[in-house]
């Protein structure tokens, strides 16, 4: 278990690396730079200059390079080009109310796909396929109608028509109604798809478990069916759903990008969308990684976790 | 109807059951109007070729059958009482507790992510009323009865630190703990390996009848029957065509199937002379609606009647009955009616030119871990092994699970290169692989399938090809219409004799064969076995005949070789070593072989060869089998016995061959 | 004229004989006489049908304005409403669609192909190649899709080449890895040792064995990835980073509709609904090819 985890760790280090000099070379290609984007039409000749020279953009690139890791490790991102806010501190009040979002989604999801899938599955193993079908099926719709057209769709229906939500309106730490208020609407749109997702793929591993032969030997001792699938099916079905889980995250945070541009959510993803409008390329690429570590994150944890409940691993 | 002693009611009572698996391209009838009984203690072994409904009809009789099976009409009365009747609680109460149910792939029966004492100690807590102490203690004991070395520390391991034979053993506790009056093994060994396989059927044996628990027992094995049943009932096409006495189906068996199949094994003792009996053709399509007999197209005593109407259950004795409008089955006409083929033996002193030979060959994989390279494992798949096969002659390898014969083979072909050791070969090695299914591209047709080995040579251009390739299948025995098919539309009789034409494209010198038949069903395994034997006498073609099946390799075979952990223990002519063998490991092994001959079996000593392979990642200093051998001494242990010389033209590995 | 008039039924009957069997192939068929390829056409077939024929349609021009008639609910001559400027959304939509199937068709190609190319690689040859492909493979698939494609639309700028290629991007590290594993597979099969018994090249068990095996799934993939290209284009023309107005996408049409959600719910509803099917007819299509496929398929 201890080599297993030092074994994802350290391809956790690498993909950091990757992630990090795949960002920044990337945003060296764009045409132009950061100074000239930055600049705008406001600067010209001997001052962008200047201005290249204070961002440090005439030096060597692995100079730069090493400039934007050290920026990265001492946590010193710079200051946004509009606003001047330490970048830090952007994220930093950002990133609680995406993150807040994302774990509300996928406790909500997982409440609520795994019973669905799990029924599904039954039913489908008994060849009830009525029932099977329509859950499948509509959580096949679910997960294809685009996120943000379900948003629009929530929008005018329960706010703007029947008014239970606001639309819009600041988000306080010390107004948890409002809170909860505002980010209903957004939490119950993800998790619609997660739920479909995670259904959706429940139910394929509890099919599967049901049909291998320690379920059947189950059987043949006598125990009943439900216990047969609580204490074998489920249980062994988990495994695989963790993974799910750990991979569906990162629909999660696409979706979570679409619903903060919809609802006006001061989220990580409204900082991006406007870094990207504004032609900030230094906050694009912090937010770059910072949703990539988070991805990654997630699923080194999924990984152990799936490996601390499978026995069939030496310790 | 059966009719059973008058005093005795019978534990289980079968009547008119019919059981059906709907499909999306048909209903498959896999049970169709089963009748039989079991009384308190008998051991009934069922036997089938695969797709004959005797697995449905076992899982049928708890009601265990998942969709889309079904059982849909007739009775099953345990102790009386009417099965159909109950409701699923009722039933619940009888499964485990009344009948206990072994499976036949230990390595998937038992819950991966579940501790051994939890399985164990949970049904025996339901059904005995016992406290989890007591349970536990039960589940120790039933474990030190079924034969798993310290029971006390192995039923807190997870079933995937067992080996497939423990794994078995647990099941057996598993279903014997709540001590039912009925257990059902369904094909409990084919899985396992021969040695461990009769480990098994001895525990089977034993505890049932201190127990005096009666046993369903459903093989494919004719030999296993012999050995453990007191009646068999041998199912065709889901039917049963015949059920009586073990003693009167091996002596007198009266259904033309019973007849043909018994034939159609090897046998031990017999001189093999001539051509395996065969039966023709395939067992019938159960999407369709059969009218009469199942049996009638591939029997030579059909007559009109049997086209029209299918033959009832009679009796042929008291305690026999067979289904068949022949009162004598196949009768008189038993004699086979294709010519007598005399088969040439090629194990003489050695006369013929050596095309391949083997020395000192040595194959060793390593796994190394992650941050632990110091542990590195080591596989002696193959270790120092020395061979010969002489042109037109069958060098039969036999050895169980894990011996290296198969790394062998792979070698041979040079599709794994050798870590030392040499391989002379004269002319091309071509290679049959074991399962059918796999070994032809899904997407080819046959026809260029068979090309294949001719167009990557550049052999001619197409119009010789073409007619090389349809020689080929003729040379097979296979209709050249079946060229423009796909694999997936032939059977897996007809995949192994494609896959014979596809080795003989070439013209090579050695056709290794790995297992080409151990996938097939015993009716269709003596159509390929007089296939390679034909072809090895037409085309001079030297075999290498790798098998776990002893019986088919000493027919097949001029010299064996015995393996046995990487090495080769014993080489010699087939019928030598199979009746005289001078190696311990040799004797264990032919001992293991179920004989179908009950006479012979019950005479047989019960004298098993203890403990499992040991694993392979040991290193052993002394003899390889010391671990297991009743002969074994402290030489064995340290010094290591050499392949040598012994008696006339055999070769043995031990400090104390007779 | 005797030879003639002998020949002539025969003649007849033979096309007949050989139409008939066209059509048993055709019933036998398991991709084409299969309830979800039928459905994906039922969808798909009308859809392209309308998208070609919109010209010839007395439609609207999608960029034609009319100011007498702006913010008009779905009626039969505007089946999906008009905007604020009076533009028709139907005809809009169509061209929205064209965009949407030009974007999923390029996506799911540029995977299919550069993710056979470089799985089987991969997965062939293994080591050196193996590890350097997969680094680079686990260092895109660490973030999340649509991100991805958000950062290269900032690096690429707008339009529908970058949004494909954008898409396409971030979806072929998928398709190595799905094709690697086929390899992986596949490999080990017998048929791959029975070819490497008489010699045959690599290149050989790769483009007469590996490939063509391997397709299949590939397919299916391909189909999901049309799909979910689709709903990508979508989601980034409404977050202005797609299709740039006045060039209608079905995103940038729902975009647009999305400030009007009160007044006029149709500009944002409709084109959404429409995104919905054609996604769906994708998805239905790869289960058809995956039930063609699976043998042992129970539904």
């Amino acid at each position: 278990m201890l080599a297993y985890s030092l074994k994802k760790l350290l391809q956790l280090v690498v993909t950091t690396i990757g992630v990090v000099t795949l960002v920044f070379f990337a945003m060296r290609l764009i045409p132009g730079d950061a100074a000239a984007a930055m600049a705008g039409d406001t600067l010209s000749g001997a001052a962008l200059e200047r201005l290249r020279d204070q961002m440090g953009l005439n030096d060597p690139l692995i100079v730069q390079f090493w400039t934007f890791v050290r920026s990265l490790l001492v946590l010193d991102l710079g200051r946004t080009l509009t606003t001047n806010l330490p970048v830090s501190d952007l994220i930093m009040s950002a990133a609680p109310i995406t993150l807040l979002i994302a774990i509300a989604t996928i406790i909500l999801a997982i409440a609520i796909a795994i019973p669905l899938g799990t029924m599904a599955a039954f039913m489908a193993h008994k060849g009830h396929k009525t029932l099977d079908n329509m859950i499948t099926g509509l959580a096949m719709i679910i997960d294809l109608m685009p996120s943000f057209w379900t948003a629009l769709v929530f929008l005018l229906i329960f706010s703007l028509t029947l008014g239970w939500f606001p639309a819009s309106g600041p988000i306080s730490w010390d107004d948890p109604y409002t809170i909860v208020m505002r980010l209903a609407l957004p939490i119950l749109v993800l998790s619609l798809s997660q739920v479909a997702i995670l259904a959706r793929m429940t139910r394929t591993a509890v099919l599967e478990v049901l049909s291998e032969d320690y379920v059947r030997t189950a059987r043949a001792m006598g125990w009943s069916e439900l216990r047969v699938l609580f204490r074998h099916a489920l249980k062994n079905a988990a495994l695989p759903i963790v993974t799910v889980v750990g991979l569906s995250f990162g629909n999660l945070l696409n979706g979570t990008i679409i619903v903060e541009a919809i609802f006006t959510i001061p989220g990580v993803g409204t900082v991006l969308i406007n870094g990207i409008n504004s032609r900030d390329y230094q906050l694009v690429q912090v937010l770059m990684i910072f949703y990539a570590m988070l991805f990654v994150f997630i699923n080194f944890a999924t990984d152990i976790l799936y490996r601390a409940l499978d026995p069939r691993v030496k310790f | 109807m059966i009719h059973q002693g008058e005093i005795l009611a019978p534990l289980l009572d079968v009547r008119n059951l019919r059981t059906e698996f709907a499909t999306d391209t048909g209903t498959v009838r896999a049970v169709d109007d089963a009748s039989f009984s079991i009384m308190p203690g008998e051991r009934i072994a069922v036997v089938g070729e695969s797709g004959s409904g005797k697995s449905a009809m076992a899982m049928s009789i708890l009601r265990l059958l998942v969709y889309p099976g079904r059982v849909v009409s007739g009775d099953v009365l345990l102790e009386g009482r009417n099965i159909a009747q109950l409701s699923e609680r009722q039933l619940n109460q009888l499964r485990g507790r009344s009948v206990g149910t072994v499976f036949q792939d230990p390595m998937s029966s038992l819950d991966p992510v579940m501790r051994i004492s939890k399985q164990m100690t949970a049904p025996i807590m339901r059904n005995l009323g016992m406290s989890y102490k007591q349970a536990y203690a039960e589940a120790v004991e039933w474990l030190r009865k079924v034969g798993i070395p310290d029971p006390e520390r192995r039923i807190t391991a997870f079933p995937f630190e067992m080996s497939g034979g423990m794994r078995q053993r647990v099941m057996i506790a598993m279903a014997l703990s709540c001590r039912p009056k009925l257990l059902i093994a369904d094909e409990p060994t084919t899985a396992l390996d021969v040695t461990i396989q009769a480990q098994i059927v001895e525990i089977l044996k034993t505890l049932t009848s201190e127990a005096n628990t009666a046993m369903m027992f459903i093989t494919h094995d004719l030999g296993l029957v012999a050995r453990l049943a007191d009646k068999v009932a041998v199912m065709y096409a889901g039917r049963i065509v015949e059920f009586a006495t073990v003693g009167e189906i091996f002596s007198a068996p009266r259904h033309p199937y019973t007849q043909s199949l018994l034939r159609t094994i090897p046998s031990p003792t017999a001189l093999n002379t001539s051509r395996l009996p065969q039966i023709p053709g395939l067992p019938p399509d159960m999407k369709k609606t059969l009218r009469g007999c199942a049996f009638r197209e591939r029997c030579r005593a059909a007559t009109e009647i049997c086209a029209r109407e299918a033959p009832e259950l009679s009796h042929r004795g008291a305690n026999h009955v067979a289904a068949c409008w022949q009162p004598e089955g196949l009768g008189s006409s038993a004699i086979d009616a294709e010519p007598e083929r005399a088969l040439r033996r090629n194990d003489g002193p050695f006369r013929d030119r050596v095309i391949v030979e083997i020395n000192n060959l040595n194959k060793h994989f390593t796994s190394s871990s992650f941050l632990s390279r110091a542990s590195r494992n080591v596989i002696r798949a193959v270790n120092g092994v020395n061979l010969r096969v002489r042109q037109g002659e069958t060098l039969g390898i036999v050895g169980e699970s894990g011996c290296g014969k198969s790394t062998l083979a792979r070698l041979l072909l040079g599709l794994e290169r050798p870590c030392s050791g040499e391989i002379f070969t004269e002319g091309l090695t071509q290679m049959v692989f074991q399962d059918p299914a796999s070994s032809f591209n899904p997407k080819m047709r046959i026809r260029n399938i068979i090309e294949e080995p001719l167009l990557v040579k550049g052999k001619g251009d197409w119009r010789t090809r073409q007619t090389r390739v349809e020689d080929l299948v003729k040379l097979v025995g296979l209709d050249p219409a079946h060229l423009d098919r796909f694999p997936g539309q032939l059977s897996g009789g007809q995949l192994q004799r494609i896959a014979v034409a596809r080795a003989l494209a070439l013209e090579p010198s050695v056709v290794v064969a790995d297992e080409p038949t151990s996938a097939l069903d015993v009716s269709v395994r003596a159509q390929i076995i007089n296939l390679l034997a034909d072809l090895k006498q037409e085309l001079g073609v030297a075999f290498v005949f790798i098998s776990h099946d002893l019986l088919t390799v000493q027919y097949i075979s001029d010299r064996i070789a015995v393996m046995y952990l990487g090495e080769v223990v014993e080489y010699g002519p087939a019928d030598l070593v199979f009746n005289s063998p001078a190696h311990p490991y040799t004797k264990a092994l032919i001992d293991a072989v179920p004989i179908p001959d009950p006479a012979r079996e019950s005479r047989r000593a019960s004298a098993v060869l203890r403990g499992e392979l040991p694993s392979p990642l040991n290193e052993i200093s002394g003899c390889t089998f010391a671990t297991r051998c009743p002969l074994a001494t402290e030489q064995c242990r340290t010094e290591k016995p050499k392949l040598r010389q012994h008696r006339k033209s055999r070769e043995a590995a031990c400090h104390y061959a007779k | 004229m005797s030879n003639s008039f002998i020949t002539q039924p025969a003649r007849v009957h033979a096309i007949w004989m050989s139409r008939r069997r066209v059509l048993d192939k055709l019933r036998q068929n398991r991709f084409l006489m299969n309830s979800k390829t039928i459905g994906a056409f039922l969808i798909l077939v009308p859809i392209a049908l309308l998208v070609t024929l919109a010209p010839l349609l007395p439609l609207q021009a999608p960029l034609e304005t009319n100011l007498m008639a702006m913010m008009l609910p779905p009626s039969l001559e505007h089946p999906f409403g008009t905007d604020r400027m009076g533009r028709d959304i139907f005809s809009r939509s169509l061209e929205g669609v064209k965009v949407s199937l030009q974007v999923g068709l390029s996506v799911a190609a540029l995977a299919l192909v550069m993710g056979m190319l470089l799985g089987t690689l991969a997965g062939f040859f293994g080591g050196i190649i193996d590890r350097a492909v997969m680094v680079i493979v686990d260092i895109f698939m660490a973030f999340p899709s649509l991100l991805l494609a958000i950062g290269l639309i900032a690096i690429m700028g707008t339009g529908l080449v970058p949004v494909v290629m954008a898409i396409a991007i971030a979806d072929i590290p998928r398709f190595i890895r799905l094709q690697r594993s086929l390899v992986l597979g596949l490999r080990t099969r017998a048929y791959i040792d029975a070819a490497r018994t008489v010699q045959a090249s690599q290149f050989w068990l790769m483009t007469r064995h590996i490939v063509p095996n391997s397709l299949a799934p590939m397919l299916v993939a391909a189909s999901i990835s049309a799909a979910n290209a689709i709903l990508v284009e979508a989601s980034l023309s409404f977050l202005g980073l797609g299709i740039m107005p006045p060039a209608p996408s079905l995103g940038n049409l729902i975009r647009e509709g999305q400030l009007y959600m009160e007044q006029a719910w149709w500009i944002s509803t409709l084109p959404g609904v429409v995104i919905l099917l054609i996604a769906i007819s994708f998805h239905f299509l790869s289960d058809g090819i995956r039930q063609a496929l699976d043998p042992r398929s129970r539904k």
